[in-house]
C-alpha cells in the first residue's frame, strides 16, 4: 500500500486547477461588473448628452421598457442554459398574449377570467413548442414556426385592428405605480430573484443547468433531460404572457404591431448578459441586467432622434459582436 | 548521433490540454527507409506526437525539421504538402465510392469531371504497390474487407507522395493473416526508401517490423533504440516504468453469492446471445478489441443499447431495462468509454458533477440542502481521493485521472450494488490509474459486483478476478486471472481461431 502511495505521489498532477477555479469565478466576477458598470456608463453618458434623459418621466419609461425585454429576457435566459439556444417566437407569443387579452377584455369576460385564460394559453404554447424540443427537434426551427403561427393568430384575433380593452382595472396594471415604481418593474425585481432563486436552489434547476453542460451526460446520469426544456419554454411562455398583458394594459388596447423587435432585443440581453450560448453556465441576473442595458441603449437612440431602422442596426450589430466574441473567447480558452 | 540520412527532426516539442501535459519536450527523429515503432501506454503521448505531425494538432512549442528544412504543420493539408501522410485507427474510407475515388478523394485533381476509367488508370499503380493490383478499382470500397480497406487507406497516401507514413495502430482490428498483409506493405514501403511511422500497442509487432523503436512514458520520450539490441523485458520495463505488481492492487478474498446473471443477451454488436454471472465482491474483466462485443454487452446491460433478447436478473430478481434510467433505479451504474461525451459535466463543477446522480438525496421537496451536497460530494470526493479544495474547479479542467474519479465516483452517491465501466482508465495517467484500480477494488470489497471492459490486456490481468474473452461479437471463454498468462489473453482477443480447441467457455 505504501509502496503504491509513494508511487503515485511521483505522478500527482494538476496542482493548478485550484487557481484556474479561482480565475474562473474571477472572470464570472467581472462579466458582471463590467456589465454593471456599462448600465452605470450608459446613464452618465445619456444623463451628459441626452436633455430628458434623467428625467423621472423618461427613467419610467426605460425601467418599464427594461422590465419588459427583462422580463421574457429571463423566460429565454432559462432556455439558453437549458442547451436549446433560443426561443425566437417570443415576440409574437407576447403579441398573441396582447391580443387575446384585449379581445377576452373587450368581450366582457372580466379581468379575472381574462387574466388567468391568457397566462394558460401562454403556457400552454410553452409547453407545445418546450413538448416538441424535449423530443429532440431543432429550438430555433421549431420556434420560427410557431412564431409565424402565433403571429398570424394574433392578426386573426385582432382583425389587424386596435382591440380596446376598456377597463379601468386592467389598466391600473399596465399603469400604476405601487410605491412610486410601475407594476412591471415590480414584477421583473421579484421575478428576477425568484429567478435565480430556482437556479441556484432548487432541484430543477440544477436539473436545467446540467442538462445544459451536457444533455448526453446528463442522460446518462438518469436525469430527465426531456424536463428542462419543456419547463424552460413553458416558463418562457408564462414571461410572454406577463409582458403582453401588461402592454395591453398599459396602452388600453392591443394590436398585432406591437412589441417590434422584441426578439432580437432580448437575444441581445442574453448574449451582453454574457450567458454561456452552449448552455449549462451562467445565471438569470445576467440576462436581467443586459435587458437593462439595451433598455437603455434603446431609449437613448430613441431620444436622439434615431429611427427605428437605426436603432435596429445598432441592435443587431451588438448581437453579431456579441456573437463573434463569444467564439473567441471559446476558443482562446478551449 | 544522426547522419544525413535523417529525414524527420522533431525538437522540444510540448502540448498541454487544459493542465493535462500530454507532451513535454519530447525529441523524435526518423530516418528515410526506416520503419520506426512508437510505443507507450494509453495517454503516454504516442497519439498526440502522431497528430502534431499530421497537422491536426499544434504544439505548445517545439520544432519540426523535415529533411533539414524547418515546417510550419498547422493543417492536414500542410503535412500533406510536406509529405506526412497519417492512417488513423478510425479508417476514414468512404464505403459507398469507388476504391479509386476513396483513393483520389481530395487529391487535388486537376480535371474538373471525373471518369471512373481515368481514376482507376490513375490509381492502378498505388494499388498494386500495397498487393492490391489484381482488385478493380471499380468496385465500392465498402465491398473490401477492413485489411484491404486498411490498404486502400495507404494507398491513398502514396498517391498524395507521401514520404512520411504515419500508421496508427494499422492491425487493432484485424485478422492474423490480414495483419501480416499489412506488414508486408509496411516491410516495402520502408525499402523503398519512404519511413513509416508504426503506432501499436503489440509488443510482439515491434519485434517483427521495427528497425527502431521510440517509447514514450508520461508524455516524455526516451531516446530511440534499435529493435535488435532489446529484448521484450527491457522494453516493457521502459513502457511501465516500474514493476506491475505495483500497479494493481492484491486480489480479494471475499467473492459471494450471484449478484447479477445475464442470460442469452443479444444486442447491437454482438453475433451470439452472451450468458455469464457477476459475484459480489468480484471484478470481472470483459476483454476484447475494439468491436469485439465487450463494450456492447456492458451497453446492454445498462440500458444504454437496446437489448433484443435475452435476461438481466439481480439476485434472482429478473429486470426490465429500456433506459439508462431504469437501470440506475435497478442500483446498476454504467460509466462509459467516453467521458468527454456523457461521464461528466465539463463546465460545471465538480460538486455538482459528484451529486448529479443523486439530486433527489441532496434535496427535499424539490428545494436543494446546500449542506447535504457538501457532505456527500465530500465522503465520495474522500473516497476516490479527490482533493477537497478541488470541489468548487470546473470539471473539465480537471487531468484526466481526476476526471475518470469524478465520472465514477458521482456513482457512489446511488449506493449501487453494480459497477458497469468501459476502458476504466482510457486517457488516464499513470499515477491516477493505480489509484482508480486501487478503489474498483476497494469497491469490490465492499460488497459490489463490477465488470469492466478494457481493451488493455494489461489492465484485465491486474484487475480483474474473472476475465471474459470477447472477440468479434462473441463471448470466447471465460477464465480466472491468476490462470491466464498474458500470451494466452492476447491471442483470445486478437485471434482466438489459433487457441487450441476446447478454448470456448
Amino acid at each position: 500500500m505504501k509502496a503504491m502511495r509513494a508511487v503515485v505521489g511521483i505522478f500527482a498532477t494538476d496542482r493548478n486547477t485550484e487557481g484556474e477555479a479561482r480565475s474562473q469565478a474571477r472572470w464570472r466576477r467581472a462579466a458582471t461588473i463590467a456589465m454593471l458598470a456599462a448600465i452605470a456608463a450608459a446613464i452618465v453618458v445619456g444623463g451628459i448628452t441626452t436633455p430628458n434623459f434623467l428625467t423621472f418621466n423618461n427613467l419610467l419609461v426605460v425601467i418599464r421598457n427594461a422590465s419588459i425585454t427583462g422580463i421574457v429576457a429571463l423566460g429565454m435566459s432559462y432556455v439558453t442554459l437549458s442547451g436549446n439556444l433560443f426561443a425566437l417566437s417570443a415576440e409574437e407569443l407576447a403579441i398573441l398574449s396582447a391580443c387575446v387579452f384585449a379581445w377576452l377584455m373587450h368581450a366582457q369576460f372580466g379581468l379575472l377570467a381574462s387574466l388567468a385564460a391568457t397566462l394558460l394559453l401562454a403556457a400552454a404554447s410553452g409547453a407545445v413548442q418546450g413538448g416538441i424540443i424535449a423530443l429532440g427537434a431543432d429550438p430555433i426551427i421549431t420556434t420560427l414556426a410557431f412564431g409565424a403561427l402565433f403571429r398570424g393568430c394574433a392578426s386573426l384575433v385582432s382583425e389587424n385592428k386596435n382591440i380596446a380593452l376598456g377597463s379601468k382595472a386592467a389598466e391600473w396594471l399596465g399603469t400604476g405605480r405601487p410605491l412610486g415604481v410601475p407594476t412591471q418593474s415590480w414584477a421583473f425585481v421579484i421575478l428576477t430573484l425568484a429567478a435565480w432563486f430556482v437556479i441556484e436552489n432548487t432541484r430543477f434547476g440544477r436539473l436545467l443547468l446540467l442538462t445544459g453542460a451536457n444533455r448526453a451526460a446528463a442522460t446518462a446520469t438518469g436525469l430527465r433531460v426531456g424536463e428542462a426544456a419543456l419547463v424552460a419554454v413553458t416558463l418562457l411562455g408564462i414571461g410572454c404572457g406577463l409582458v403582453g398583458i401588461s402592454a395591453a394594459a398599459q396602452f388600453g388596447l392591443a394590436a398585432a404591431n406591437l412589441f417590434a423587435g422584441l426578439n432580437i432585443d432580448v437575444v441581445a440581453a442574453i448574449l451582453v448578459g454574457g450567458i454561456s450560448l452552449r448552455g449549462g453556465q451562467g445565471s438569470p441576473i445576467q440576462a436581467a441586467l443586459g435587458a437593462t442595458f439595451i433598455a437603455l441603449m434603446q431609449n437613448f437612440m430613441l431620444l436622439h432622434d434615431l429611427s427605428t431602422g437605426v436603432r435596429m442596426t445598432v441592435v443587431g450589430c451588438l448581437v453579431a459582436a456579441a456573437t463573434c466574441a463569444f467564439h473567441a473567447l471559446q476558443r482562446s480558452r478551449a | 548521433m544522426q547522419g544525413e540520412d535523417t529525414l524527420l527532426r522533431m525538437h522540444g516539442i510540448a502540448k498541454r490540454y487544459g493542465s493535462v501535459a500530454a507532451l513535454q519536450g519530447v525529441d523524435f527523429t526518423l530516418r528515410r527507409g526506416e520503419v520506426m515503432a512508437l510505443l507507450g501506454e494509453n495517454g503516454a503521448g504516442k497519439s498526440t506526437l502522431v497528430k502534431i505531425l499530421a497537422g491536426l494538432e499544434r504544439p505548445d512549442a517545439g520544432t519540426i525539421e523535415i529533411g533539414g528544412e524547418i515546417v510550419t504543420l498547422r493543417s492536414p493539408g500542410q503535412s500533406l504538402r510536406a509529405g506526412v501522410a497519417y492512417v488513423t485507427q478510425e479508417l476514414s474510407i468512404i464505403s459507398s465510392l469507388s476504391i479509386a475515388e476513396n483513393i483520389c478523394l481530395g487529391g487535388g485533381d486537376d480535371h474538373f469531371v471525373w471518369t471512373q476509367a481515368r481514376l482507376a488508370a490513375k490509381v492502378r499503380p498505388f494499388l498494386a504497390l500495397v498487393g492490391l493490383g489484381d482488385i478493380d478499382p471499380g468496385l465500392a470500397a465498402g465491398s473490401l474487407s477492413l485489411a484491404q480497406q486498411q490498404l486502400v487507406e495507404i494507398a491513398r497516401l502514396l498517391s498524395r507522395d507521401a514520404r512520411i507514413l504515419i500508421l496508427d495502430e494499422p492491425t487493432a482490428a484485424l485478422s492474423d493473416a490480414e495483419i501480416e498483409k499489412v506488414k508486408a506493405v509496411v516491410r516495402k514501403l520502408a525499402a523503398e526508401g519512404r519511413s513509416v511511422i508504426y503506432v501499436t500497442h503489440r509488443l510482439g509487432e515491434v519485434f517483427e517490423i521495427g528497425d527502431r523503436v521510440t517509447i514514450f512514458r508520461n508524455g516524455r520520450s526516451f531516446d530511440p533504440a534499435p529493435v535488435k539490441d532489446l529484448d521484450i523485458d527491457e522494453l516493457i520495463e521502459h513502457l511501465l516504468g516500474r514493476r506491475l505488481d505495483q500497479m494493481f492492487p492484491p486480489r480479494g478474498a471475499g467473492i459471494g453469492p450471484v449478484a447479477m446473471s445475464v442470460r442469452d443477451v443479444i444486442a447491437p454488436g454482438l453475433a451470439e446471445p452472451v450468458s455469464f454471472d457477476l459475484r459480489r465482491g468480484e471484478i470481472l474483466g470483459l476483454a476484447g478489441q475494439l468491436g469485439s462485443g465487450a463494450n456492447a454487452i456492458v451497453k446492454a446491460i445498462a440500458g444504454a443499447e437496446p437489448r433484443r433478447g435475452g435476461t438481466i436478473s439481480l439476485g434472482g430478481r429478473p429486470l426490465t431495462l429500456h433506459s439508462v434510467r431504469d437501470a440506475i433505479a435497478n442500483g446498476i451504474a454504467y460509466c462509459s468509454d467516453d467521458r468527454k461525451r456523457d461521464g461528466i459535466f465539463g463546465v460545471r463543477k465538480v460538486i455538482e458533477n459528484l451529486t448529479a446522480p443523486s439530486l433527489t438525496r441532496i434535496s427535499t421537496g424539490g428545494l436543494l440542502s446546500g449542506r447535504r451536497e457538501n457532505e456527500l460530494a465530500t465522503q465520495l470526493a474522500g473516497f476516490f481521493e479527490i482533493a477537497v479544495g478541488r470541489l468548487g474547479s470546473q470539471a473539465g479542467k480537471l487531468s484526466g485521472g481526476n476526471q475518470q474519479k469524478v465520472a465514477l465516483g458521482k456513482w457512489l452517491g446511488i449506493e449501487p450494488s453494480i459497477l458497469l465501466v468501459e476502458e476504466p482508465t482510457r486517457g488516464v495517467d499513470v499515477g491516477a490509474r493505480a489509484e482508480i484500480y486501487h478503489h474498483l477494488r476497494t469497491l469490490a470489497e465492499r460488497g459490489l459486483g463490477i465488470a469492466f471492459a478494457s481493451s488493455d490486456n494489461q489492465e484485465v490481468l491486474g484487475l480483474a478476478d474473472t476475465v471474459a474473452t470477447f472477440f468479434r461479437g462473441r463471448l470466447v471463454r471465460m477464465a480466472a486471472a491468476e490462470t491466464l498468462d498474458p500470451e494466452e489473453l492476447l491471442r483470445d482477443v486478437t485471434h482466438p481461431a489459433s487457441t487450441e480447441a476446447g478454448g470456448a467457455r
